[in-house]
């Protein structure tokens, strides 16, 4: 390790509208096997192209073993540096030695001739990444973890210094994965090839890894030992989720693992609210509701309205009426059973008209009965009633105590805030 | 990487007996084009077999014969390899020289120069008129293709552009040919439909030449198109100069077909299918491709040509008409039988 192979000072790189890399700085050591990780478009793919010098950079300088890699001919480039990617397509039917050759496209001569070196390289690679047996087969008809490593195998046969991989093995299974990842680490130890690996894997990286380097939206953020990148705090923060990490009490291999589990438990609230809405208003109050840990029921609605569908669906307790006809009493005395169970009453953004204008009386029974009710503002607009009777309804159960909202932001605040003080 | 000689290394006969199986099919391929050319020798309009080479008549026809296996060589050749390139650098089984508006524009030019033009400047100033008309085409449909992307059309709106492109430029030859005199009417009408009636010696000379350049540039760039066959990034990565091959390779193809446009006319299927049957044959290797394909176009438009001119004698089908109905059903054939090796999507 003398020698930084790859570098970065100050990079800043992208496409034509959007900036996605943003002032980063690093340097990969000769013989180095480091890990690239972050979540799905932070600019991992962007780094390797820009490396590659696929990509100029806006500003700053990358270098190739202290060289400009933008001053370095292709050729040149090519014997330094090889890149595996995601996965390649070849759309006609090339075998795999024509796939594994054109890894030395850049040394042939004019007329597509290949020295005998050459050839030794290829037939290296192949014996090398275990495909030589393949070479006669077309390569769309093998299988994911074959075609990868004929493509390693002719990225092994550019000779290259380092070797950088994205996402290679990511969509692998794990079998051919650990394979691939055996091979690049004799590769490491055994030949001192750099390596340079975007990984989503972020446990099997840690065994195999000197280093991290952990980005976060086009930046770089943290760079080290593995133990000193995957802290679950710093981890829970970049992927946006709570991550464990555990050392494994046999290997000492760290094991990163997500918790998906707690988000449920965490949520759960133990309080009950019921929504009177109707014509579709109460949809998107109920899926917020629920997955705020919110129990919820709803009523009186009529059956066919899309309200009463969305209940059904998302399991929630409903009193129905039948389609196109007025509320009737059973219905209501239904109705006020849940209001009694539960802890707020809410009234949509719903229309009121003849039809449903005892929804209101339910909600200002409700207020009677010491609930705490919480009305959409902006009554005036949907009252379909004659003579304004719900607006004049609304008014008198907003001077009697219920609380009015606008946004279902506002709402949950209030209903936070309401639990809070009631309790 | 600092291994071992080992013994196998040094042993470059690692494809062993499916090389010798190529080798072979690479010879009877050779020797079915001589056989094919010699009987497209024999069929004319005035009679299968040789005729008398000591009369006069008997030496005419034996010349035009030869002269019309020139012209289908040299158009076969070109329009089989450009579409060999086009479909090696677009990554496409559709692409060839129609879809992607070259041949429409080379034929709006060489309209515009039949119509135009007289004598000498029609004869010679032919093909460059047409590859001048076709690269301008090409441009537009590049240009078109991309907006909206960051610099690298998708071969999807390449085809796309390509095709309203060309549609567009066929209507114009419509328009011209409608509105020209009775003369020029004839004489592009009688161009477009495709023919290998040989052109005068000057306009021949100067299209071999172009093709012979053409077909040499292509051949040379052959390796590097394989290494394109797996994407532009790849073959950056690999160390090319990805934009220059592709740029090169296009406008070497685009010679190729407008060379073959304005020599020939509008002869379609050639630039399409015989790609497509060599590669099912051969492989997709197109440093071998690209000269097997040349003379299997150039073969294949002989041996219609002869048919066009024999079949229903005195009365010649144009040579389009007898690519597509001969030839479409004998190549859906082989492809079905081997559309594995043709184009695995």
């Amino acid at each position: 390790m003398e020698q930084a192979a790859l570098t970065f000072r100050e990079v800043s790189a992208g496409y034509k509208h959007r900036k996605v890399l943003d002032n980063v700085s690093f340097s990969v050591m000769e013989g180095e096997f480091v890990s690239l990780i972050g979540p799905n478009g932070c600019g991992k793919s962007t780094l390797l192209k820009t490396a590659a010098a696929l990509l100029k950079p806006l500003s700053g300088v990358v270098e190739l073993f202290g060289q400009d890699v933008h001053r370095i001919k292709p050729a040149v480039r090519a014997s330094l540096l090889g890149v595996v990617p995601q996965k390649i397509e070849s759309p006609m039917a090339f075998t795999v030695l024509q796939i594994v050759m054109n890894g030395r496209i850049s040394s042939m001569g004019r007329w597509g001739a290949l020295s005998s070196s050459d050839h030794d390289l290829v037939e290296r690679s192949m014996i090398y990444t275990d495909v030589f047996g393949l070479r006669d087969r077309y390569f769309t008809e093998l299988s994911g973890g074959e075609q990868q490593r004929v493509a390693l195998a002719m990225v092994l046969a550019q000779d290259p210094k380092i070797i950088m991989l994205d996402e290679s093995i990511s969509h692998l299974d794990i079998n051919h994965r650990q394979e691939v990842l055996q091979i690049l680490m004799n590769l490491n130890r055994e030949k001192q090839m750099t390596i340079l690996l975007v990984s989503h894997d972020l446990s099997l990286s840690a065994s195999i890894s000197d280093r991290f380097l952990l980005m976060d939206s086009g930046r770089l953020i943290k760079a080290g030992i593995p133990a000193a990148v995957l802290m679950p705090d710093l981890l829970s923060s970049v992927y946006n989720c709570d991550l464990r990490v555990q050392q494994d009490p046999y290997t000492g291999n760290l094991q990163v693992s997500g918790a998906v589990d707690s988000l449920n438990r965490r949520k759960k609230l133990n309080r009950s609210v019921h929504v009177i809405a109707g014509g579709g208003s109460g949809i998107e109050l109920y899926r917020r509701l629920l997955i705020e840990g919110y129990e919820v029921t709803t009523g009186v609605l009529n059956r066919l309205d899309s309200d009463a569908e969305a209940a059904r669906a998302l399991n929630i307790e409903v009193v129905l009426e039948q389609p196109f006809s007025p509320v009737g009493n059973e219905a209501i005395a239904e109705a006020l059973k849940m209001i009694d169970k539960a802890d707020n009453v809410i009234l949509s953004q719903v229309p009121i008209g003849s039809g449903n204008l005892v929804n209101l009386q339910l909600a200002s029974e409700a207020l009677k009965r010491g609930k705490t009710v919480l009305l959409a503002k902006g009554i005036a607009d949907r009252d379909y009633t004659e003579g304004k009777a719900a607006l004049q309804l609304v008014n008198g159960l907003l001077t009697d105590g219920a609380i009015g909202w606008q946004s279902i932001q506002e709402l949950m605040l209030q209903l936070q805030q309401h639990s809070h003080s009631g309790q | 990487m600092g291994m071992n000689d080992s013994g196998i290394c040094r042993d470059n006969s690692f494809t062993g007996r499916s090389r010798i199986r190529a080798g072979l099919r690479i010879v009877l391929f050779f020797a079915a084009v001589l056989l094919l050319l010699a009987l497209s020798m024999l069929l004319g309009p005035s009679g299968i077999g040789i005729p008398d080479l000591q009369s006069p008549s008997g030496s005419a026809i034996v010349s035009l014969r030869f002269s019309r296996l020139l012209m289908g060589m040299m158009t076969g050749a070109a329009l089989s390899a450009s579409g060999v390139v086009f479909q090696a650098l677009l990554r496409n089984p559709l692409a060839e020289p129609y879809v992607l508006g070259v041949s429409g524009g080379a034929g709006l030019g060489a309209t515009l120069s039949i119509l135009g033009g007289s004598g000498l400047f029609v004869t010679l100033g032919l093909p460059v008129v047409a590859f001048i008309a076709a690269v301008l085409t090409l441009m537009l449909v590049y240009g078109i293709a991309s907006q909206g992307s960051s610099g690298h059309p998708s071969v999807y709106s390449l085809i796309l552009s390509g095709v309203i492109v060309s549609s567009i430029c066929s209507s114009v030859i419509m328009f011209l040919v409608s509105t020209a005199s009775v003369e020029g009417m004839h004489n592009v009408i009688w161009w477009m439909l495709g023919s290998l009636q040989p052109v005068s010696s000057g306009q021949q000379l100067l299209s071999a030449a172009l093709i012979l350049g053409g077909l040499g540039g292509i051949w040379l760039l052959s390796p590097r198109l394989n290494a394109l066959a797996l994407g532009r990034e790849m073959a950056h990565y690999q160390g090319l100069h990805a934009d220059r091959v592709l740029v090169a390779g296009l406008l070497f193809a685009t010679l190729l077909a407008a060379t073959a446009v304005s020599l020939s006319g509008m002869i379609g299927f050639v630039g399409l299918i015989v790609p497509h049957v060599m590669r099912a044959f051969f492989g997709p290797d197109n440093r071998k491709l690209v000269p097997l394909a040349a003379l299997g176009g150039g073969t294949f438009l002989v041996v219609c040509d002869a048919l066009a001119r024999t079949i229903l004698a005195p009365i010649e089908i144009p040579v389009g008409v007898v690519t597509a109905l001969a030839g479409g059903p004998f190549f859906l054939i082989i492809l079905q039988r081997r559309m594995k090796q043709a184009w695995i999507a």
